[in-house]
């Protein structure tokens, strides 16, 4: 439940496998994640599209569509329960309560045929026993109000599609944390946004939280700025797995693994020369169904050695507090990627 | 909600100038159309002088070549038709918007109620009208309703049970039902149930009719229950023929739309916040699906006043379809005319309340 330092572990997902079956075959799209989420953190995952970010987080909400997919093998730790051996009217319970998600969609992750005010009251009702319709208005209204959107009461009335987008995803928030739920899982809140309204909402989400009950977050993004922003520490997933695991200072400040590496020298900054193209990874993310047998990220690596073709290297803790599954990467010794490395960006 | 209820006035106000257009359309047809009642009149003289001409056993068959009507009659005929007026004056004496010289001088047409008599039976065209709509409009009605009944539980347990047994068995079913014309249903239902072919036992239904003959006699003596049982008896099998066509379509139409709805982002939502598979499935999912059918409803009212005329003529039903159907053969014109009253009224307001019903289902359409 808590680790050496004391902190208390809300969430830990122990060698999770989600494994979803495609024409004869089994896509691995998690493979063996392990990590875990203190109470009042704010825990990133980043990743490319298909990484296994999204499914991992459907996993803990056991959302995970069967048929096709179905979580194989693992624990996921809810305050000390595994959610995955409980019974589905207990984790009903828990689900939209104390584990709440938000997702990418706001236009179409609400219901086009009810109204505004009828899935908020729905979300609070179902987990409020014996609260009347009315009771549900206002705490709705309220919530409505706390993320900032005017004349609420009024407002509940609309139905989404009267709703922006920036306005639906402040609904999601309030919905989502209407209850005061312990974790809220964020799976790219702000991904089908605007550039403008991204920031808005990712600090709304923030600071609502802060005033109903400081939930845990965990945040699903592929976008590292909004890592940078919000998180404490983040893990880096590719190919169904987690490469690495460090706070966000850490992580920014001195990357480890040669993927996180090639990610932070394809963002572009201000205070590294200008006139430059940006570094890329070259290649793309190879089929999940035919991943490479050693290190995933092998394919792509400029720092490949005949090893990380033969052989997966462990998730390992190389520094207290930091973890990174790569065969040249120990607590001493460090590969580093310079930015000429990749072969491109001159 | 403004912009919605000035959409339906104009909605409202285009009805009597579509009505006109089509009903115009359709007189200019059948005043054009060869085989009027002159031809008809001329027709029938023949065939009663060639069978006197039978009768006397001589050689008349030179003469009914020649045999004609008088030129006097077949004026007095055209101006009882109005064939001896323009086209657009006929129509609007016809609609009631144009003196009658017949009647005196007098506005009577549609507009007056006054909807002509029948050429073949001497009734008022209301009356035959009247006499068969009621039918048509029962069979029609509970026809429509099974196929919702039917179709809608069938196409959700289809949705819920995607490829399983159930799914695959009931599609076989389905598209079985889809393929055999309805009226050679009926025929086939009747072979076998109201035939003694597959045993006395299997011999249930009545072979046709809208009711046995001695119903009004049993309605009198107060044998309701006998009357009801026999009205059941009597509506089954043209029933099931009649939904036998719209039944693949719907149900698979509800099993899509339910599928597509269950794999939507709102839905992935609604169990994020804990509500059961029941609320998920048959509040928000199944709400989103009836939309599409509900679009269908305005072509369905229209169908289910129309009848079906092979299902009317293999079951002995005396409804709208072989009325319309028997008129178009006799050319009674004043009843063609006044079955495309009953059936251009019914569908434009039909259109309207689908409309309507949509907008109230669907809170995204608005119409402007």
């Amino acid at each position: 439940m808590s680790d050496a330092a004391g902190r208390k572990k809300l969430l830990e997902v122990k060698n999770l496998k989600t494994y979803f079956d495609v024409e004869e075959q089994t896509a691995k799209a998690v493979d063996g994640v392990s990590f875990h989420i203190y109470a009042n953190e704010v825990f990133g995952i980043v990743g490319e599209s298909g990484s296994g970010k999204s499914v991992t987080s459907l996993s803990v909400m056991r959302l995970i569509p069967n048929p096709p997919g179905r979580i194989e093998d693992g624990e996921i730790l809810f305050e000390g329960k595994d959610l995955l051996k409980l019974p589905y009217a207990e984790m009903r319970k828990i689900r939209g309560n104390e584990i709440s998600m938000i997702f990418q969609e706001p236009m179409t992750a609400l219901n086009p045929v009810f109204t505004i005010g009828f899935q908020l009251r729905e979300a609070i009702r179902q987990h409020t026993p014996g609260m009347s319709k009315a009771q549900a208005n206002v705490r709705a209204a309220e919530m409505l109000s706390l993320v900032g959107i005017p004349d609420a009461e009024r407002r509940l009335k609309n139905y989404p599609h009267e709703f922006s987008g920036g306005m639906r995803q402040r609904a999601m928030i309030a919905m989502a944390l209407a209850l005061e739920p312990k974790l809220l899982i964020a799976d790219e809140p702000t991904t089908a946004l605007d550039v403008t309204i991204q920031a808005q909402i990712l600090e709304l989400m923030m600071s609502v939280r802060e005033k109903t009950g400081d939930a845990s977050i965990l945040l699903i993004t592929h976008d590292l700025a909004v890592v940078a922003e919000t998180c404490e520490r983040v893990a880096v997933m590719y190919g169904g797995k987690i490469q690495e695991i460090a706070s966000v200072e850490d992580l920014f400040r001195e990357p480890l693994h040669p993927y996180t590496q090639g990610l932070l020298l394809s963002l572009p900054r201000p205070d590294r020369e200008k006139r430059r193209r940006l570094d890329t990874i070259p290649g793309i993310v190879p089929s999940i169904l035919d991943m490479p047998s050693g290190c995933k990220f092998a394919t792509r690596c400029p720092l490949e050695e005949l090893q990380c073709e033969e052989k997966e290297p462990e998730l390992r803790e190389v520094l207290p507090g930091r973890f990174c599954r790569c065969h040249l990467v120990d607590g001493v010794a460090r590969a580093t990627v310079g930015s000429g490395a990749w072969g491109n960006g001159r | 909600m403004h912009g919605m209820t000035s959409y339906f006035i104009r909605r409202l106000l285009l009805v009597p100038v579509t009505f006109i257009c089509i009903t115009l359309l359709v007189y200019t047809v059948i005043r054009l159309a060869p085989g009027g009642p002159i031809e008809q009149a001329k027709q029938q003289m023949r065939a009663a002088a060639a069978s006197e001409g039978g009768a006397g056993g001589s050689s008349a068959m030179g003469d009914t070549g020649t045999l004609e009507l008088p030129q006097e009659a077949i004026d007095q005929l055209k101006a009882y038709y109005k064939l001896d007026k323009p086209i657009v004056v006929g129509y609007l004496i016809w609609l009631g918007a144009w003196p009658d010289e017949a009647k005196g001088g007098k506005f009577s047409g549609i507009i007056q109620l006054d909807f002509g008599k029948s050429y073949r039976y001497s009734d008022s065209v209301l009356t035959t009208i009247a006499s068969k709509f009621p039918i048509s409009i029962y069979f029609g009605l509970i026809g429509y309703f099974a196929t919702w009944l039917v179709c809608v539980p069938l196409g959700i347990q289809k949705a819920l049970r995607h490829r399983s047994m159930f799914d695959t068995g009931t599609s076989l079913v389905v598209f079985i039902g889809y393929s055999i014309p309805d009226f050679v249903a009926a025929l086939l239902l009747m072979l076998l149930f109201a035939t003694p072919m597959l045993g006395p036992q299997f011999e249930l239904f009545p072979l046709g009719g809208f009711r046995s003959e001695n119903w009004d006699d049993m309605w009198a003596k107060g044998e309701t229950w006998w009357c009801i049982r026999d009205q059941i008896h009597h509506t089954f099998i043209p029933v099931v023929a009649y939904i036998m066509g719209g039944f693949a379509t719907m149900t698979i139409l509800m099993k899509n739309s339910l599928l597509d709805n269950l794999g939507a982002d709102y839905v992935r939502t609604a169990f994020a916040k804990g509500l059961g598979e029941r609320r998920v499935v048959f509040i928000h999912a199944l709400r989103n699906s009836m939309i599409p059918l509900c679009v269908g409803i305005g072509h369905a009212i229209g169908l289910i006043f129309a009848g079906s005329f092979l299902i009317e003529k293999t079951c002995n039903i005396q409804g709208m379809g072989l009325l319309g159907f028997n008129s178009l053969i006799g050319r009674d014109y004043p009843v063609i005319m006044g079955v495309l009253v009953f059936g251009v009224l019914i569908r434009l307001f039909g259109n309207i309340f689908s409309d309507m019903i949509l907008a109230v289902v669907d809170p995204r359409v608005r119409f402007r």
